[in-house]
């Protein structure tokens, strides 16, 4: 294996998806820093979804390579280290809650108390401790998606791929998890989320925008706001976006 | 020591069925069901068919000045009353129009002298009757066929007369066997393999739909360990089927058994284990549950016809018969039934089994595989 740097929990070099004549994601660069929070901002369709599903090995690279907790993107060793959440909710729905979190606990190695434990604090953050023993069919959206952000915590990965984790959640309980994730990030974890809320975006590190399968601009807030010369986030994106299609022609 | 990853699995979708009601209800009561239509309807005997006697015979007496006798009343005594419902009738004309009616299935005509001309031919000489049947229906006409042949032979060796030539049967196989016998390790073999492949094509179309199965394989789990998770479930599960099976046949339907039943159910199992490999392939055809339901005649239908179950698979035209050891189900029937009837052990079916595990190595890898291919 080559000498990677081992200081960022991500490193892409041109990440390129196609399907059939398609190009979902082109050339993608990034780094991200372990115990940083990074937020994939863009419209539907900009190719957000398919760089997780890179990350997490669920797709293959057409081109380019990716390195997720210094193991090449796919490598089922680094699965353990990875916490991923799906946009769409992806439980057994025929299941409790319970039984979910315990099927995913175990399925990454906990034991059964060590699986409990975590179960105990994750419900207890989410909100749900009460509806433990309810299938997940009896529950409402927002819930679900709750249960399925445990089943991705719940063997503690160092790294997080968030597909949207907050659609159909309330907003007290979005700020709740944005209070966790700030905190877990303080105990070294790298959180990667895709999101479509602007606020959201105002508490990552950094964020970087998407269009068409390319990242067309990256930074933290201040420094996107002052590129684009906008102090809201959408207008900013909308100036980088028209920038970026300009440059495109010129 | 930590037991197998593959076994979160099976233990998941145990869990998931204990949950599920209806599904296990499918699993126990499919089995139940199965066995009694097929047990009921296909007893293998044609009973009570309607069968009309004519009797125009006054008898005769056999040497002259002796009491009149009736052969015909003899063979008409002699008709077995459990597969005929016998009715007279005087009239032959009568009797032809309620067949073409389809009040009767046959009709058998005694001429008039009938005993009169059997006492005074000459030997070698013949006398006839007329049968008159409905042969539309090929199963009931060759009942009712055998059934006056039997009588005529019964008539014939009480009157001491034998017939030059006799065939002893001996039984080397099945002395006593009843159709059932020869019927239960098909519906086992046929039941287990429909429900599996069902069950796990649903299942696991359930998993590609809801992004459970894109969930598992970004875990540490391989695609190996999930096939391998549903292999062991429903493995279990064919042979739990297969003893219920079984005990309802035993109980129920009196079958018996001569051989070893553990060497039948590992045979199921493996079946089974063929089974759900093919649901899991067969799934990767849907992209909907509905859609599951469209190779559902193509999974039924050549184990029904192909596999040996209701017919030997001798009964299938040559050119056809390449197909019937392309399907599962086949080595499963040929095996059990061995081992049930003919208490075959390993050295004698060793064929069938090899034949399934080669399968049950062929469909995993492809399910295995079909996995894999999800991630372009």
């Amino acid at each position: 294996m080559e000498a990677e740097s081992t200081e960022n929990a991500i490193e892409t070099r041109g990440l390129t998806k196609r399907f059939g004549r398609f190009t979902a994601v082109d050339s993608l660069d990034l780094e991200i820093a372990r115990g940083e929070i990074y937020g994939l901002l863009g419209p539907n369709g900009a190719g957000k979804t398919t760089t997780i599903k890179m990350l997490c090995g669920l797709l293959k690279t057409t081109d380019g390579r990716a390195q997720v907790a210094g193991m090449p993107a796919g490598d089922r060793r680094a699965s353990a280290d990875i916490g991923y959440m799906p946009q769409e909710v992806a439980l057994y729905e025929g299941l409790t809650v319970h039984q979910n979190i315990r099927f995913f606990g175990r399925v990454f190695g906990l034991s059964g108390r060590q699986t409990d434990e975590r179960e105990e604090e994750l419900l207890e953050f989410v909100n749900l401790a009460e509806w433990r023993d309810v299938l997940v069919a009896r529950l409402s959206g927002g819930m679900k998606h709750r249960v399925s952000l445990t089943c991705a915590l719940v063997h503690s990965p160092a790294l997080l791929l968030l597909d949207e984790p907050t659609v159909g959640v309330d907003p007290e309980l979005r700020v709740s998890f944005w209070d966790y994730f700030t905190r877990i990030k303080g105990r070294g974890r790298t959180i990667v989320i895709t999101t479509h809320y602007m606020d959201e975006a105002r508490r990552c590190d950094r964020i970087g925008f998407m269009r068409d399968g390319r990242l067309i601009a990256e930074g933290t807030v201040p420094e996107i706001q002052s590129l684009a010369g906008k102090e809201d986030l959408e207008d900013a994106f909308m100036v980088l976006a028209e920038r970026s299609e300009g440059g495109e022609a010129a | 020591m930590r037991s197998p990853r593959f076994l979160t699995v099976t233990s998941r979708v145990f869990k998931e069925l204990r949950n599920d009601r209806r599904t296990l209800a499918l699993i126990v009561i499919a089995p139940v069901f199965a066995m009694f239509v097929f047990g009921l309807a296909f007893s293998g005997e044609v009973h009570d068919v309607p069968l009309i006697v004519v009797n125009q015979d006054q008898g005769a007496a056999p040497v002259p000045g002796a009491a009149i006798v009736s052969i015909s009343g003899k063979i008409i005594a002699n008709l077995d009353t459990k597969t005929l419902s016998i009715s007279t009738e005087s009239d032959p004309a009568k009797a032809r129009s309620d067949i073409e009616d389809g009040d009767a299935y046959g009709a058998l005509v005694f001429p008039e002298g009938f005993t009169a001309s059997v006492v005074s031919e000459p030997s070698g000489a013949t006398t006839s009757i007329e049968l008159l049947l409905d042969k539309s229906n090929i199963n009931v006409a060759t009942a009712i066929t055998q059934a006056v042949n039997e009588a005529l032979l019964e008539t014939m060796d009480q009157a001491g007369e034998k017939p030059p030539v006799t065939v002893d049967m001996v039984a080397v196989f099945g002395q006593n066997a009843k159709f059932m016998d020869f019927f239960v390790p098909g519906i086992m073999a046929f039941t287990v393999y429909l429900i599996t492949t069902l069950l796990t094509l649903i299942t696991f179309v359930g998993e590609r739909t809801s992004g459970t199965l894109q969930r598992m394989l970004a875990t540490t789990l391989s695609e190996r360990d999930i096939v391998m998770g549903y292999a062991v479930t429903f493995s279990l599960i064919g042979m739990g089927q297969a003893l219920l099976l079984l005990i309802i046949a035993i109980l129920v339907f009196d079958i018996s058994v001569v051989g070893n039943v553990l060497l039948a159910f590992l045979v199921i199992a493996l079946l089974a284990v063929v089974s759900q490999a093919m649901g899991i392939l067969l799934s990767s055809t849907a992209r909907r549950e509905a859609q599951a339901i469209q190779v559902l005649p193509f999974v039924v239908l050549p184990a029904f016809l192909l596999s040996g179950i209701f017919w030997p698979i001798e009964a299938i035209p040559s050119w056809l018969r390449p197909l019937s050891y392309l399907v599962p189900p086949t080595y499963a029937v040929d095996a059990s039934r061995a081992v049930m009837l003919k208490g075959w052990g390993v050295s004698e079916i060793w064929i069938d089994i090899v034949a399934l595990l080669a399968m049950a190595a062929f469909f995993l890898t492809l399910a295995v595989f079909s996995l894999k291919t999800r991630k372009d």
